[in-house]
């Protein structure tokens, strides 16, 4: 009959592999939410410029442009994350 | 790639200095180096009056350019125009090299970008003083009042680490998503035959999609920076 204190303490666990296993899943949590953000604000810009396209399909190319540009500013946050959650991967872990 | 995130690196040592090279991402930009310095020379080899199909190609570019230039830019944008093509071309030809069997792009590599980024910031600095002087670029930091200045330096700096860690991250992060869609899949034998047609869809659209992308807001957020200093 196996004993599942015994069990427990056969299992050891070491600090290194403590901040390993955090470190990984602060990356996971960190991507995961920090994804939230940006893909809300670029669904606004494409939307709006959508919007804007209908309203005045000539000026397409200037929207377009704009478009870009403004998600790529507004995909930062969503990049710190990235570089956050890599750190912590590659650096941490 | 055998371990993502990995760069090979050779060091060695002078007295008391240990010097590292990323070779492998000095080969690579030397190699795009080449590959836009032959083309656009065979393009624009013998140029004529009435184009042949390469120069008609390359004075797209040059005029999207130039018209973009002359919107955010105004007058005297013709200085900063072969700036802007050439980290245009630059770029995009780094994030697109990557499709090509056993190359990598010198963009995954951190120092890349930031040697670019850093490069800009330098233009953007002169662009300033030359525009303002060096007193009313100075005084540009001491703006609302005298004790925003390290803010004002703060944000000056943050708009260029973002213009480059933006680079870096999207084209890391795509050949982090393409290693792990190709390892996944590699695991079994039929997964083997999704990745057949599953592998060239996320090349494009990590490869060549956003590649483009990216390569255009880097170079219209550059001109954006060195306009906004210029008013």
């Amino acid at each position: 009959m196996i004993n599942i204190v015994d069990m427990l303490k056969e299992i050891s666990i070491s600090g290194d592999q403590i901040v390993r296993s955090a470190a990984l899943l602060g990356a996971g949590i960190a991507m995961g939410v920090g994804a939230i953000g940006p893909g809300i604000g670029e669904g606004f810009a494409a939307g709006k410029a959508c919007e804007g396209i209908s309203k005045r399909p000539e000026e397409s190319g200037l929207l377009t442009r704009t478009m870009l540009v403004g998600q790529a500013v507004s995909e930062s946050t969503g990049i710190y994350s990235l570089v956050i959650a890599l750190l912590l991967i590659f650096v941490v872990a | 790639m055998n371990e993502v995130g990995s760069i090979d690196t050779t060091s060695f040592q002078i007295g008391d200095l240990n010097i590292v090279f990323n070779h492998h991402t000095l080969i690579m930009i030397w190699i795009v180096i080449f590959v836009i310095c032959i083309t656009l020379y065979l393009l624009t080899r013998n140029m004529t009056k009435i184009p042949s199909r390469g120069q008609t190609v390359v004075e797209m570019l040059i005029d999207y350019f130039d018209q973009l230039a002359k919107e955010s830019l105004g007058e005297n944008h013709r200085r900063y125009l072969p700036f802007i093509v050439t980290i245009f071309l630059f770029v995009l030809v780094s994030n697109w090299i990557g499709i090509v069997p056993l190359m990598d792009e010198p963009t995954k590599d951190l120092n890349t970008p930031m040697g670019i980024g850093i490069l800009v910031l330098f233009v953007t600095i002169y662009s300033g003083i030359r525009y303002n002087g060096f007193f009313g670029f100075v005084k540009e930091f001491f703006e609302p009042v005298w004790f925003l200045f390290p803010i004002n330096v703060v944000g000056e700096i943050g708009k260029f680490i973002s213009l480059i860690f933006r680079l870096f991250g999207n084209v890391f992060g795509g050949t982090v998503i393409v290693w792990v869609g190709f390892t996944m899949l590699l695991k079994t034998w039929w997964t083997g035959w999704v990745l057949l047609f599953l592998g060239p869809a996320l090349y494009g659209f990590f490869g060549l999609f956003i590649g483009a992308i990216q390569a255009f807001v880097f170079t219209m957020l550059s001109m954006t920076y060195i306009s906004i200093v210029k008013n």
